[in-house]
């Protein structure tokens, strides 16, 4: 059953109840004179920047620079990649906010996406998502989340292991994965989707003169 | 039926050049720089292909669109594959990427745009990786960049990867996104053609409809046009998932029959279940029940039928899983997912996933499966985008259709709980801070 | 870019034939033919429309779904139906919507009564909610800024407020966080919005949600008054309404005004309304008595003023921006023709011939506010309008922004729009002068001597000829707007000269839409300069009878004893941070001081004779001039305190105890009537001419009167630009929070400003200090204690020193050299 109390329902939002620090400044542009940025992180910004005609279309690949250097969208990481970029950190924030894939919250190095959308969640995703928090058990490195759809329905219910998808899983293979992670051992190599054969017999090699099975070896 | 898309898309290797060149991997290429644009064109429109992205648009006629001025013009690949049980570009993109950048260099060429992006999901990480190396070797090989094989045509292919947001799929979503901001879709018109990325003219296509390309230009556009059936030309790759016992991508050839995909290539239900209902075209479409099996899958019958073909991704629900648990699956997904831009979206979907929470939960009554329909017919048409109505319809056709065990599950819940709505918890004051 | 050619048409809404413009946008079009259309997020002041709320959906034959009707424009024939059940259904459920989450705390919310989503909910809601579930409830309301309070369970996600901080003030730091129903309107960060153009979002609030901290539970809809006048805070003279009660102002609005603000209000503006009421506020006068002023009977205040008569030939005035052109008048006739004393001063950087200023004032060369808007090209010569006129600095980034307008600067500090601008030339602090001559001989083509003008400004040539080649490429239509400091100094001259050149070899002359706007300090700068309250011209830009000393000379030659009365009209120079030190010697000297002011600075204190309570803005009647000679009413809002008398009436009373002469009318239209009788090219003008909404004497046919303008005879060069060796060249600026009314207001106080000096990282490892540091300015006694503020864009060998503070500290005058040390 739902619970249906005033602060606890659904839409409360990390932020929504917080006024603003009063003794802060505004937060304008950041001036790279004051703003140190790991040398990597700005070059690697500023490579991105070029890429395009128009620089800010560097953004979403100078925030995943960033989380990949500090972790996650930290206050720091959003004004380094402001300060790199030339503008506000609030612009920044909207951004990072926005999608899915940006920490604003610190997490543990460990991502763990587990799909709980439709069809993961026909062949039991949701249960997949509790034996993965139940491996876990609490262990602040991983960041298990649930997720919405993330393409791969033909090996529902599956998990996106720090960018590696793996499945069918069976609740069994949970606590396979997080051992995987914690010994820095590949994450359950036999169920990558790297290795999935197609499942049409045209995708054979031959067109369909030998078994997917073949095709995989 | 000849497979196009995924002709031994297993072999080894193909995701490298020397792979797909010995397989004749370019030479549409080389055909195409020699014929003039208009040629292409009508080649493109001759194929009678239909966007495989979701809404079907005529790929010849949308490439017709961009004007021919003398400015920065786009091409920008749509490879955010975010509509659920939709998987197919995955596999595409991962196994033949060279494919899909050969017919973005054609496409590219036949509207003369300069710069090109393949806007990519952030969850494919292997995707993108192989995406990469592809598009270093096109590159090294002389079919991206300036000049390309002494054309005078020059391509710049950038590709960029997105950070989770399925509203990113949506086109001007995705141009916003692309362009550094929050992905909300913009108003239209302007349409992209005319004003997309960075206010040039752009052409925006799904992975799958640019990856066909090559094949029109060598097949030439009136013989590929003979596969499938009148409106609903080519071949389609379908994902199908859910109850079925071989999930996965299938190459069809429209006008096939839905039975056909559902059983005879995916292996339908497991022993003993039967199919309750299917949604033909990714979770954005009205379900569809066991006796439509037997519609063809094609773009007009599945209109006739009430729904879509979309993205063409089958999701098989078979008769062990609640109606309930499914709609508020769904709402909850496009909840989470609306950008929060338009009125009826923002408010409709959180409001529908409220309710559905209650109907789950047995703290409501049949009047409340009113409210839901006449909800959902409140965002339908009035959003700004088709987000909106990508939630209302599903789950519109599924109050519709499974209305009695939307009731009897309330009715059951209701008796779970002792029968009567559970009051509210008594509420914490808020603190005054001013 | 020309502005858009209008084309009529005829559209049908509801059966009725509506005509409109084509492409104009269908919710505006029908509000031309009495036609409302609900909308919300629809502003097209902010931009764009962006149809997120779809309240305006409407139903259009030929097109199947319902159109949001502020995002389509009309065309001739276009059949649109408001009226229909569709449409009523769908605006219903939009309310519907709206309100799912929106708290129905009308009663105390403080939008109540004027609140757009009321009206709205009332005409056309269905009336009632099917929502059952509970609302969201947060913590209310919160500070989004010491001046604006958020309530996050108003807020209808319209976009206008972050629209505004992206695309109107471009500060960007106000934005949407998270997605979906969990967005929400907030900062970086916990950041507070602080910008020079943040309470207009409460203006732009539709509903509830963001209000003014200020005004908050002061006042009901039903309590209120507006009273419409114009800010007298700065040269850009919005048009605004007081928001009155009980005699009281409460609150201003903007008072919409295409040809001044386009509906918008910097946030001194909008706030320092508070100062009128401050408990600090001087509200009687004050009269010396040994080393203390002590409040007095108004007949004891004009007793001692009226010694002025007793200093004939040698008494001298000093006319502050906020004055108004009947005032400025009245003294300057006292002074001439009463006093026999010509030493009459409104600007602070030396005086300009008449024949150059009337040659300056021409109207072929006079640009206006809207044609920064429409300009192909504005240039910016040391002006920062940011800080000189800020409504302004909007103005162009519209231009920019929506026009595609070419914005090209030259300056001595970085200015806001830098990031705006295609080409930013820096000139040494001081230097403008030399950097004009340089520009114009670039523009003809003189290379030899645009190299030598260059170098003295501290600039470079290529700079220079970058500048000269983008302003010839980028359009005939050319807007150049410059500050008061261009003609600052021994060079003033020459470079107002230069400017006129410039003008021709543009031909700015030639095109509407294209000329020269001065930003002057003072609010009523233009104005005062044409009733004559300067030392070079009488009234109307005329050949004076006999020439006066200008500002600085003024304070120096009382420092000296050759002028022994001075007269502060609104004016007090020891705060405007040049030669401070003179200027205390010069009053401590002076046998009578006479001052009109609503705060006393330590020097005025110490010095001052009398003291005269100053009307606040609210408080005035009288006219003053637009930078752009749009001539302007300052209508009285409230009454003043007792004791606190119009100025014109003071100088009037003053002239008739001490001089036994009559000045003629003071106030209210006869005041008026007097300028305009004095200033030829104002002729005939009488308040009503002038309305709510001014009118610029150029577009009068009195504008002809205008004597003829005379740049021959030769001119002082300016002094070359010192080479900073080890010391650095010294800046200053003023911004708009350096004033005494921000530092009155209690909304505003927080913004007061502290001494920080500018410099660039290179100067600043080479001192040895980092941000937010403390360094020396200066050495000795004259040393000012400042926090350092490192900032890329300021150009190595320069600093920047904020002026205009309280205690502005002994500083030597721009662009000399000064040395700067860690504390
Ligand atoms: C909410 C929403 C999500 C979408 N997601 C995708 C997507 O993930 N991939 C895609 O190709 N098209 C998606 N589309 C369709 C695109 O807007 C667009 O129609 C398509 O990219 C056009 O390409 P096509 O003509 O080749 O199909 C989506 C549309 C909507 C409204
Ligand atoms: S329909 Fe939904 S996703 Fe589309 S603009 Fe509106 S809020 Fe955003
Ligand atoms: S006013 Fe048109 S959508 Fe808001």
């Amino acid at each position: 059953m739902t619970e249906v109390t005033r602060f606890t329902h659904g839409s409360r939002i990390p932020g929504w109840d917080e006024p603003v620090d009063p003794t802060k400044a505004a937060a304008v542009i950041p001036d790279l004179a004051n703003t140190p940025v790991p040398t990597e992180l700005r070059e690697e910004i500023q490579a991105e920047m070029a890429k395009y005609p128009v620089f800010r279309s560097a953004l979403i690949p100078a925030l995943h620079a960033a989380q990949r250097v500090h972790g996650w969208c930290s206050p720091e990481a959003i004004e380094q990649v402001a300060a790199v970029m030339g503008i506000t950190p609030g612009e920044v924030a909207a951004v990072a906010t926005f999608y899915d894939m940006f920490e604003t919250q610190p997490v543990g190095s460990q991502a763990i996406y587990v799909c709980t959308n439709i069809s993961c969640s026909l062949r039991g995703g949701p249960k997949i998502l509790e034996a993965m928090r139940a491996a876990a058990d609490g262990d602040a490195d991983f960041n298990i989340r649930a997720f919405e759809c993330l393409g791969a329905c033909d090996m529902a219910p599956m998990a996106s292991v720090n960018g590696e998808f793996v499945g069918p899983l069976t609740e069994s293979d949970c606590a396979q994965i997080v051992a995987d992670l914690k010994s820095g051992g590949e994450v359950l190599a036999a169920k990558q989707l790297r290795v999935r054969p197609c499942a049409d017999q045209a995708g054979r090699v031959d067109g369909g003169q030998t078994t997917t099975s073949e095709v995989t070896q | 039926m000849s497979a196009i898309l995924f002709d031994r898309i297993d072999e080894p290797g193909l995701n490298d050049i020397d792979t797909y060149e010995r397989r004749g991997g370019y030479e549409a290429l080389r055909k195409a720089l020699a014929q003039p644009r208009e040629g292409l064109l009508e080649e493109l429109k001759a194929s009678g292909l239909r966007g495989r992205g979701g809404a079907g648009f005529p790929l010849g006629m949308k490439a017709s669109f961009i004007p021919g001025a003398d400015i920065d013009k786009y091409l920008v690949c749509n490879a955010d594959e975010s509509e659920p049980g939709t998987f197919k570009d995955r596999e595409l993109m991962q196994k033949n990427p060279h494919m899909l950048i050969e017919g973005m260099i054609i496409a590219a060429f036949t509207v003369d745009a300069n710069r090109s992006f393949i806007y990519i999901r952030g969850e494919y990480v292997l995707q993108a990786e192989v995406l990469e190396q592809a598009i270093a070797q096109a590159k090294a090989a002389g079919f991206l960049g300036d000049n390309i094989l002494g054309s005078g045509f020059s391509l710049d292919l950038v590709l960029h990867r997105g950070a989770g947001a399925y509203i990113c799929g949506e086109e001007t979503g995705l141009l916003d996104s692309l362009e550094g901001k929050r992905g909300n879709p913009r108003l239209k018109p302007p349409f992209p053609a005319n004003q997309g990325l960075f206010q040039g003219p752009t052409l925006i296509n799904n992975v799958e409809t640019l990856a066909t390309i090559p094949a029109i230009i060598r097949m030439g556009g009136s013989e590929y046009a003979k596969l499938g059936i009148e409106n609903s030309a080519g071949t389609k790759l379908v994902s199908v998932s859910g109850n079925v016992q071989r999930p996965g991508n299938y190459e069809i050839e429209l006008g096939m029959s839905s039975r056909d995909i559902i059983f005879d290539l995916a292996g339908g239900p497991d022993e003993g279940r039967e199919v309750k209902f299917w949604f033909p075209g990714g979770s954005s479409s009205s379900v569809l029940t066991a006796a439509d099996l037997d519609t063809t899958y094609d773009f007009d019958a599945m209109e006739k039928a009430g729904s879509m073909l979309g993205s063409g991704a089958i999701i098989v629900v078979d008769d062990s899983n609640s109606v309930v648990d499914v709609a508020l699956t769904l709402a909850s997904f496009y909840k989470h997912e609306s950008c929060g831009k338009c009125t009826p979206c923002r408010e409709g979907t959180t409001w529908t996933v409220k309710m559905l929470q209650r109907v789950q939960s047995g703290e409501a009554t049949p009047m409340d499966l009113d409210i839901i329909a006449s909800v959902q017919e409140q965002i339908i048409g009035n959003c700004l985008c088709v987000l909106g109505d990508a939630m209302a319809i599903p789950v519109g056709s599924l109050v519709a259709k499974f209305r009695p065990e939307f009731e009897a599950h309330i009715e059951s819940a209701r008796e779970r709980n002792g029968l009567g709505i559970t009051p509210p918890a008594a509420s914490e004051e808020p603190v005054l801070s001013l | 870019m020309p502005r858009p050619e209008h084309k009529e048409i005829t559209l049908t809404i509801d059966g009725r034939d509506v005509p409109a413009i084509d492409g104009q946008i269908l919710v505006d079009a029908a509000r031309g033919g009495d036609i409302e259309i609900p909308v919300f997020c629809y502003e097209p002041k902010i931009g764009g429309p962006v149809g997120a709320c779809r309240m305006c959906l409407v139903e259009i034959e030929g097109i199947s779904k319902l159109q949001t009707a502020c995002s389509t424009p009309v065309k001739d024939g276009m059949v649109v139906h408001t009226q229909t059940d569709r449409v009523k259904g769908a605006q219903q459920s939009v309310v519907e919507f709206l309100l799912v989450n929106h708290p129905l705390d009308c009663p105390v919310c403080d939008k109540g009564g004027e609140c757009p989503l009321q009206d709205i909910s009332y005409g056309y809601g269905g009336g009632k909610s099917r929502f059952i579930e509970p609302k969201r409830h947060f913590v209310k309301p919160l500070g989004l800024s010491p001046l604006i309070a958020i309530d996050r369970e108003r807020c209808i996600l319209c976009y206008r407020c972050v629209r505004f901080s992206q695309e109107v003030s471009e500060d960007h730091q106000l934005v949407l966080l998270e997605r979906g129903a969990s967005t929400f309107v907030a900062t970086f960060d916990g950041h507070p919005y602080v910008a020079p153009f943040s309470g207009n979002i409460i203006e732009l609030c539709p509903v509830g949600a963001l209000t003014s901290r200020a005004y908050r539970f002061r006042a009901r809809p039903w309590d209120i008054e507006g009273s419409g006048s114009v800010c007298n805070l700065c040269p850009a003279q919005c048009n605004v309404t007081f928001t009155v009660r009980d005699d009281r102002v409460l609150r201003v609005l903007s008072r919409d005004h295409d040809g001044v603000d386009d509906g918008w209000l910097c946030d001194k503006g909008r706030f320092a309304y508070q100062a009128t009421h401050s408990d600090e506020r001087i509200t009687a006068p004050l009269v010396r008595d040994g080393d203390q002023l002590r409040p007095a009977t108004w007949e004891r205040a004009i007793q001692v003023a009226s010694g002025i008569a007793r200093h004939s030939g040698a008494a001298a005035a000093i006319v502050g921006g906020e004055t108004t052109n009947e005032e400025g008048l009245l003294l300057g006739r006292y002074l001439r023709d009463t006093l026999a004393s010509h030493d009459i001063d409104s600007r602070q950087g030396g005086a300009l011939s008449a024949g150059v200023l009337r040659e300056l004032a021409r109207t072929d060369l006079q640009a206006t506010v809207p044609d920064l808007e429409f300009a192909h090209t504005v240039l910016l010569l040391d002006a920062d309008p940011v800080d000189d006129a800020p409504i302004l600095d909007l103005r162009i980034r519209k231009g920019a922004r929506r026009n595609g307008a070419q914005v090209l600067v030259a300056s001595g500090r970085p200015t806001a729009l830098d990031a705006r601008a295609a080409v930013a030339v820096r000139h040494a602090p001081g230097s403008a002068a030399s950097l004009v001559l340089a520009l114009d001989a670039a523009l003809s083509g003189d290379q030899g001597s645009a190299s030598s003008h260059a170098t003295d400004a501290g600039s470079d040539l290529e700079a220079i000829n970058a500048l000269a080649e983008a302003l010839k490429a980028g359009g005939e239509d050319v807007v150049i707007v410059w500050g008061e400091r261009v003609t600052d100094g021994a060079g003033g001259e020459a470079a107002a000269k230069a400017l006129v050149n410039i003008s021709a070899t543009l031909g700015l002359g030639t095109r509407e839409g294209s000329g020269l706007l001065e930003l002057p300090r003072g609010t009523n700068g233009r104005g005062l300069r044409e009733v004559g309250a300067i030392p070079t011209a009488g009234p109307g830009l005329s050949n004076p009878v006999a020439v006066g000393r200008s500002t600085d000379e003024i304070a120096a030659a009382a420092a000296a004893g050759d002028v022994t009365a001075l007269w502060f009209l609104h004016a007090d120079p020891t705060r405007d941070g040049r030669n401070t030190e003179t200027w205390t010697r010069a009053m401590a000297s002076a046998g009578l001081v006479i001052a009109h002011a609503s705060t006393l600075s330590p020097e005025l204190a110490a010095h001052a004779t009398v003291v005269f309570p100053a009307e606040a803005g609210a408080e005035r009647d009288g006219t003053i001039t637009h930078p752009d000679g749009r001539i302007q009413r300052l209508r009285k809002a409230i009454g003043s305190p007792v004791d606190v008398r119009p100025a014109a009436a003071i100088i009037a009373r003053i002239a008739e105890v001490g001089s036994g002469v009559d000045l003629g009318p003071t106030a209210g239209p006869a005041g008026t009537a007097a300028v305009s009788a004095a200033v030829s090219f104002y002729a005939g003008l009488n308040v009503d001419e002038i309305g709510g909404r001014g009118l610029r004497w150029q577009d009068r046919d009195a504008a002809t009167n205008l004597p003829a303008g005379d740049v021959n005879g030769e001119s002082a060069a300016p002094v070359p630009a010192a080479s900073p060796n080890g010391a650095l060249r010294l800046g200053t600026y003023r911004s708009i929070w350096a004033s005494p009314e921000v530092e009155l207001s209690p909304a505003l106080k927080f913004l007061s400003r502290r001494p920080t000096v500018e410099l660039s990282p290179i100067d600043a490892e080479r001192i040895g200090v980092t941000q937010g540091q403390n360094v020396d300015v200066g050495t000795g006694a004259d040393v000012l204690r400042a926090t350092a503020h490192l900032r890329s864009d300021v150009p190595a060998g320069s600093i920047f020193v904020e002026s205009g503070l309280a205690a502005p500290g002994n500083l030597p005058s721009e662009g000399q050299l000064i040395e700067v040390n860690k504390a």
